[in-house]
């Protein structure tokens, strides 16, 4: 199969999946009771307000029905308007994705090559530092992201008062403006991506390392950084890259958090502060938006791994 | 929530052969995820004042009446803490052995069923693994506001979809094993062969499997804390305790630091655990 039919057939699957959970996401937030009449018309509205901001919002109608509507205009890139502050749920969605993918562009800049040196290291060297960094890194990846961010805003931000607590975007701006409110949150998303990345990398070395391929380089001379980097990382790059996009979800958690943590204008801060006004069009947009990138992520992945993998075949 | 993907021991095996050595038994850390967990569960009763009352002043000092001071409203710190973990670690418990029992039935049915059945149910539970856990909660959060059933039927639902995948496929071994075609041969039926060949030799991958699900609640529920999911106001909460404390840092620090150690240490403790029952497993003859 070639590379582009494998690509398309991913893509509809991807397209497939991203329809049925659509319709999960659309079921428990606005089939389930909930009470979002409750949330728009106040809490002491009497039943003919209710039933007024009932048919406004057009809860009137059947759930299918709704689900048909509200999916027909999202592949005209419509998603609804936000009962809070009556935004359109496509434009939160264009100007908060950017933010927290820059976040997500970073951390994976200073995640990548620090886990592959250390899954390079310890995969190959084994012994007293490999159980010591292979512990760290399980003891880091256990930790919850919030805790983990918790105390880098204390020590760094509160303490030391080196860094901002807060990653406070001015009105209009982009997180470039102010490039320093950057730091705390893309240092907290490394050091749970660098502990999961790690230990990923790690195993996949190690297997490759065993391989004949590897011992038949070893016995040709080749050694030290040359070895790992000219034969084992082609080779083990390419399971890690594929068990690393599987990850994906874990990270998209761990965003929403430090997102949260910080203050930062992303999406998943916008996502909690509507699960918090219980705005339902916004969360349904929002996950679904979310639901997207993590497909685009694994596809990406899948099709990385491949063109690693052929790499790989012309390798050995 | 990184475990879903532990490798089951075995690669890492290949990784180093050689005579397996013999590791202590983890003393250090069950003590550690014992205690946390016994102060959780008990703490309640030990509680010396009410713990969401107004006691005194905001964020004061540590003294011989608050012992780890009073929070942002202050409440006393030591209270909270002891008051604040049960419902986490009962939401992760009963969320875990949900997704168990879940994970257990659905794996076990798609290994017993047609081939192309149970490909499809995996197919199915494929895509609700997309779903980020920590969405699925927060969802259901907007579906249920304030619920705590919501908030573990969210953590079962999010962790339920890997154990189905791994306990299907530990199914289908030993189905594919050759004493079950002997036993299928000799007229054994289908429901003997479940009882006697395949939960007995499933359990230990399931016993793995459930470990690493509870670290993935375990840091699901304390998330959900934190962002203020779940039953809402003045209850205490480790994980909310941590952000209602940190804006004060700079006053007290007990306030935050005492819940968040807590939870560091439950959380590696009980990962440890799980990583070491991960290896036995992998290394035993499973």
């Amino acid at each position: 199969m070639s590379l582009l039919a494998f690509a398309g057939r991913r893509l509809a699957g991807a397209a497939v999946t991203l329809v049925l959970l659509s319709a999960v996401i659309f079921a428990a937030t606005a089939v389930l009771p909930g009470d979002v009449v409750s949330a728009v018309a106040g809490v002491d509205a009497s039943e003919t307000q209710r039933a007024v901001v009932r048919v406004e919002l057009g809860l009137d109608r059947p759930a299918a029905e709704r689900y048909a509507d509200w999916l027909a205009g999202a592949v005209r890139g419509d998603l609804g308007r936000g009962f809070v502050g009556d935004r359109p749920v496509t434009d939160v969605i264009t100007t908060r994705l950017p933010n927290s993918l820059l976040l997500a562009g970073l951390t994976l800049a200073v995640t990548a090559p620090l886990a592959a040196s250390l899954g390079l290291w310890t995969g190959l060297r084994g012994g007293g530092a490999d159980r010591l960094v292979s512990t760290s890194a399980q003891v880091l990846a256990a930790v919850p992201e919030f805790v983990v961010a918790a105390l880098l805003v204390v020590v760094l931000a509160v303490w030391l008062e080196v860094l901002p607590p807060v990653s406070v975007v001015p009105l209009g701006g982009t997180p470039f403006d102010v490039p320093h409110a950057l730091v705390l949150p893309v240092l907290s998303l490394s050091a749970v991506g660098v502990a999961v990345a790690t230990r990923l990398l790690r195993v996949s070395v190690a297997d490759v390392a065993a391989t004949p391929y590897c011992e038949a380089a070893r016995l040709g001379g080749v050694r030290g950084v040359r070895l790992a980097v000219r034969h084992i990382l082609p080779n083990a790059a390419g399971p890690a890259v594929q068990a690393l996009t599987l990850t994906t979800g874990a990270l998209v958690g761990s965003a929403v958090v430090v997102e949260n943590v910080f203050d930062y204008p992303g999406i998943g801060r916008e996502l909690q502060l509507a699960v918090a006004a219980r705005d339902v069009p916004m969360v349904q947009g929002i996950a679904t938006a979310l639901v997207a990138v993590m497909l685009a992520v694994l596809l990406l992945g899948d099709i990385c791994a491949r063109l690693l993998g052929a790499w790989e075949g012309h390798g050995r | 929530m990184t475990t879903v993907l532990t490798p089951p021991g075995r690669r890492a095996r290949t990784a180093c052969p050689g005579p397996s050595v013999r590791r202590r038994p983890p003393l250090l850390t069950g003590a550690g995820a014992l205690l946390v967990l016994l102060l959780a569960l008990l703490g309640p009763l030990a509680a010396p004042h009410s713990p969401t009352a107004q006691l005194a002043a905001p964020f004061q000092q540590p003294d011989g009446q608050f012992l780890l001071g009073t929070d942002v409203l202050g409440r006393d710190v030591m209270s909270r803490v002891l008051s604040g973990g049960r419902t986490l670690v009962l939401i992760a418990f009963t969320g875990t052995a949900a997704a168990g029992a879940v994970g257990m039935a659905a794996g076990v049915l798609a290994a017993m069923v047609s081939r192309r059945l149970g490909d499809l149910l995996i197919r199915c539970v494929d895509a609700l693994a997309v779903l980020p856990a920590l969405l699925v909660v927060l969802v259901l959060a907007a579906g249920f506001p304030g619920s705590d059933t919501a908030l573990v039927a969210a953590v079962a639902l999010a962790t339920a979809p890997f154990s189905t995948r791994v306990l299907r496929a530990a199914a289908d071994t030993v189905l594919g094993s050759g004493y079950v075609e002997a036993a299928l041969a000799r007229g054994d039926t289908r429901r003997a062969v479940l009882r006697h060949d395949v939960l007995p030799n499933i359990a230990g991958t399931a016993l793995m499997d459930t470990a690493l699900r509870l670290v993935a609640s375990l840091h699901l529920t304390a998330t959900a804390g934190f962002l203020g999911l779940g039953q809402g106001g003045a209850v205490p909460n480790w994980g909310r305790m941590v952000s209602e404390n940190v804006p004060g840092a700079t006053l007290a620090a007990t306030p935050f630091l005492a819940p968040a150690l807590l939870l560091v240490l439950l959380s590696v403790c009980v990962g440890l655990l799980a990583g070491r029952l991960a290896d036995a497993v992998g290394r035993g003859p499973a």
